[in-house]
């Protein structure tokens, strides 16, 4: 459990404590609420055990970031750069290593809370500004990782929703959207209702292969709907849109239950490092849940034959001609196979016959999702030494010869990491590397 | 050019042996034949002066073997038993090439006789050659008992992958592949490929595409050095100057999961992303059911046999298609028949061979 200075909130149930940012607004309600979450809850409170010397935001007189880094006996940093090492790792190990089901082409709609509370300078500089820059890092993040996937922005300002972007597979449109901060200062008091009701319309017209989902970046501990916002719930229920929610302030329970019911994630950031982490989760493809569709039998009603285009680049020095998304004269640009029309811009879908345009790096982008690298093991340091590799298997470091005096969990004390494949030893950089860029195993080359 | 901090160059030599001695044969087979011999006397004179650009320069060299791939030479590690000096000459130099030359004797003999060859060792290689990287990037910090050298001290500005490969694609390693480019894209690193024999590589030349590196054919073997130097020596900073080749069309065409031919337009399996050349009842990836009525409207919207053929052959004549031209009779085919499926695993096959299609 994180230090608390404050004796009287000691008897404060911990789990409840952690998704509780703002100190005498709600303490007692969610003292109530906090028994009934588990799942996702325990996750939570790992992180903020695992973020020890840490103090709340509302806490802390003034930002102590050098207390979470401890020196050791000798001076040196390394173990703590290890101890972050090893809690990647772990995290890493606890992911499911057999094949998961993971929606490829999403369709996500954030949902950006523009209310006056987003002035709150609890977060620094202010939970607006924070909230700008972290979408803008999520945007590009999400599009690293799902090329095939589209974003549009709905604001919640002054008791309406209202559209910032337009979906698109773009990140530069999605960016520009929100690269203007007079345009999106925060004024009045939000309303969930509205504003999913307008996401909700904007992806009605999806097909059913995709996902839909929505990002709720939720600063204020009120909503002012016009209706019942429960038969909203129910329809994005039957609509199969996924809600998440990151609260800024604290929990309230009709955004933990949208979460729930949708099959989302829900949680409420306790600092301005919280609230990065919280956001990025949502970055990577969500597993489908095989028990959660509704014919979860041998044919799933998700799943569907596309049809997609794979263009030719033309070089920048032929020919000029005329592209069918801005009527401009260009040389280079992208031919449809189908109809030979000439695009700016992949992917897309072609203007002019329909056909589904991508090029072939933008699909195999995905596929370190489906095939992923095994996690490596622990090599113990009872293992014999003597015959073995000196050097990592991939970038000839040296390995150290003597076993470390004190290794923490998940590290191995020798430094070295096994492929289950291929037997092969790595060391630990290269092990964090190999599994979360190269996504390839330099000794089995898969 | 005042920085102190020196460029890093990693070779990826391919060293399969079969393709080698292809690539020996005497002019009947080849117009310009090129042994191993002489091309390694032409690489280490490229690694020498690369090395002589600049005193910082930093070196990696690795093989790509069948089955295997193995480091060469690199800079921060050097060769523990150092030969005997020549006193005629430069000893950084002298270092490089015994070691180049003696490690690649050993590896190559080390192979023995095997009846089939592997597949090579290209991707491990390519990764390795990324983690090295990777691993030279860091701040220095901890490698215990380890001199530090000014090229571990400092980020490297600009460093490059240099690929020499002789063999064709190989259908199997498209993804991986695909992930180092990826994976080469994030670290920065510019992937340069020479293409010394044999077929024009798509993945590669995807490689150089994507990775803002340069992709050569190489058409004059015997002037292999001066293509060397000529366009892989200067950093890419520096080749926005020059005007170095550039490829004038990149195919961004996919092959296929079940017959492996490149199709234009396919048919992609939602769950998985899986390629078809046409609509499949179930995915033989994922084993995903597609419904009945996609397939019949993915059917009825298939354009009829003739139609591609031609608008293929019509528009396809303004744009500059002197490379890919040998691949346009295989890529037309399958997309442009509809019901002859019999012929199909066949012309796969027969195009995998010749053209090495992804």
């Amino acid at each position: 459990m994180p230090p608390r200075r404050d004796a009287e909130y000691m008897d404060v149930d911990s789990d409840s404590d952690i998704s509780l940012p703002d100190d005498d607004y709600d303490g007692s309600r969610a003292k109530g609420k906090g028994r009934s979450k588990t799942g996702e809850r325990k996750s939570e409170k790992g992180k903020g055990k695992a973020k020890d010397n840490q103090a709340y935001t509302w806490e802390a007189s003034y930002a102590r970031s050098w207390d979470t880094v401890q020196e050791d006996e000798a001076g040196s940093l390394q173990t703590s750069v290890e101890e972050l090492l090893a809690r990647g790792r772990r995290r890493r190990l606890l992911a499911p290593a057999a094949a998961v089901r993971r929606t490829i082409i999403r369709h996500l709609i954030l949902l950006l809370d523009l209310s006056s509370s987003m002035m709150d300078r609890d977060m620094r500089p202010t939970r607006f500004d924070l909230m700008l820059q972290y979408a803008r890092e999520f945007i590009v993040e999400w599009f690293d990782q799902n090329p095939l996937g589209q974003i549009g922005i709905v604001g919640m300002r002054a008791g309406l929703g209202e559209k910032i972007g337009h979906m698109s597979g773009n990140p530069q449109d999605v960016l520009k959207a929100i690269s203007e901060r007079h345009k999106l200062e925060p004024v009045g008091e939000p309303s969930l209702q509205n504003a999913i009701e307008m996401a909700k319309s904007t992806m009605s017209h999806l097909p059913t292969h995709s996902s839909r989902e929505i990002l709720v970046v939720f600063g204020s501990l009120t909503t002012c709907d016009p209706g019942n916002i429960h038969d909203t719930l129910d329809t994005c229920v039957k609509n199969k849109i996924r809600i998440s929610v990151v609260a800024l302030a604290a929990e309230m329970k009709i955004c933990r239950e949208m979460c729930d019911k949708t099959g989302g994630q829900f949680g409420v950031a306790m600092n301005e490092g919280h609230f990065k982490d919280l956001l990025f989760e949502l970055v990577p493809p969500p597993a489908q849940r095989a028990s959660r569709a509704a014919g979860a039998g041998a044919t799933n009603p998700a799943a569907d034959l596309m049809m997609m285009g794979f263009p030719t680049r033309l070089p920048d020095a032929s020919p000029q001609s005329f592209c069918v998304c801005h009527n401009e004269l260009k040389s280079e640009g992208y031919l449809c196979p189908r109809c030979q029309a000439k695009i700016c811009d992949i992917p897309t879908d072609c203007d002019i016959c329909g056909l589904m345009i991508v090029s072939s790096p933008h699909l195999a982008r995905s596929y370190h999702h489906l095939f992923p690298v095994k996690p490596y093991e622990i090599v113990a340091a009872s293992e014999a030494l003597s015959e073995r590799a000196t050097e990592c298997h991939a970038c000839s470091r040296p390995f150290p010869l003597t076993p470390a005096a004190s290794a923490t969990e998940g590290m191995s004390p020798v430094g070295r990491y096994r492929c289950p494949e291929c037997h092969n030893e790595f060391c630990s950089e290269c092990d964090v590397f190999i599994h979360d860029v190269v996504h390839c195993c330099p000794g089995c080359g898969k | 050019m005042n920085d102190p901090r020196g460029d890093h160059l990693s070779v990826v030599v391919d060293l399969s042996p079969t393709q080698w001695h292809l690539s020996a044969l005497q002019p009947p087979a080849n117009v310009y034949p090129l042994p191993l011999s002489s091309f390694l006397s032409q690489l280490l004179a490229f690694l020498n002066s690369h090395m002589a650009c600049k005193h910082e320069n930093t070196l990696a060299v690795f093989g790509a073997l069948p089955g295997k791939s193995v480091m060469l030479y690199s800079s921060t590690n050097p060769a523990k038993n150092l030969q005997v000096m020549d006193s005629n000459s430069y000893p950084p130099f002298k270092l490089v090439d015994t070691t180049v030359v003696t490690r690649t004797a050993e590896e190559l003999d080390a192979l023995g006789d095997p009846d089939e060859e592997e597949p090579l060792g290209l991707v491990g290689a390519m990764t390795k050659a990324l983690c090295y990287i990777n691993r030279i990037t860091l701040p220095p910090a901890q490698i215990p008992g380890k001199k530090q050298g000014i090229s571990n001290s400092l980020v490297m500005p600009e460093p490059r992958i240099l690929v020499l490969s002789v063999s064709p694609d190989h259908a199997t390693s498209y993804i991986p592949i695909m992930n180092s480019i990826f994976s080469a894209q994030k670290l920065k690193v510019t992937i340069d490929v020479c293409q010394l024999y044999g077929p024009e590589t798509v993945f590669l030349q995807q490689a150089a595409h994507l990775t803002g590196g340069s992709y050569i054919h190489l058409e004059r073997r015997d002037a292999l050095l001066q293509y060397l130097i000529m366009s892989f020596l200067p950093p890419p900073s520096i080749r926005k100057v020059l005007s170095v080749p550039t490829q004038d069309k990149i195919d961004f065409r996919a092959a296929c999961f079940c017959h492996k031919t490149i199709v234009d337009v396919g048919f992609v399996c939602s769950v998985c992303l899986s390629i078809f050349c046409q609509p499949v009842p179930v995915c033989s990836t994922c084993r995903t059911k597609f419904p009945i009525k996609t397939l019949q409207r993915l059917n009825a919207s298939r354009p009829p046999p003739n139609a591609t053929n031609t608008t293929r052959t019509t528009t396809g004549t303004p744009v500059p298609q002197s490379a890919s031209n040998p691949t346009t009779p295989a890529l037309t085919q399958p997309t442009s028949t509809n019901g002859s499926s019999v012929h199909r695993p066949a012309q796969a096959r027969s195009s995998l061979s010749q053209q090495s299609s992804m």
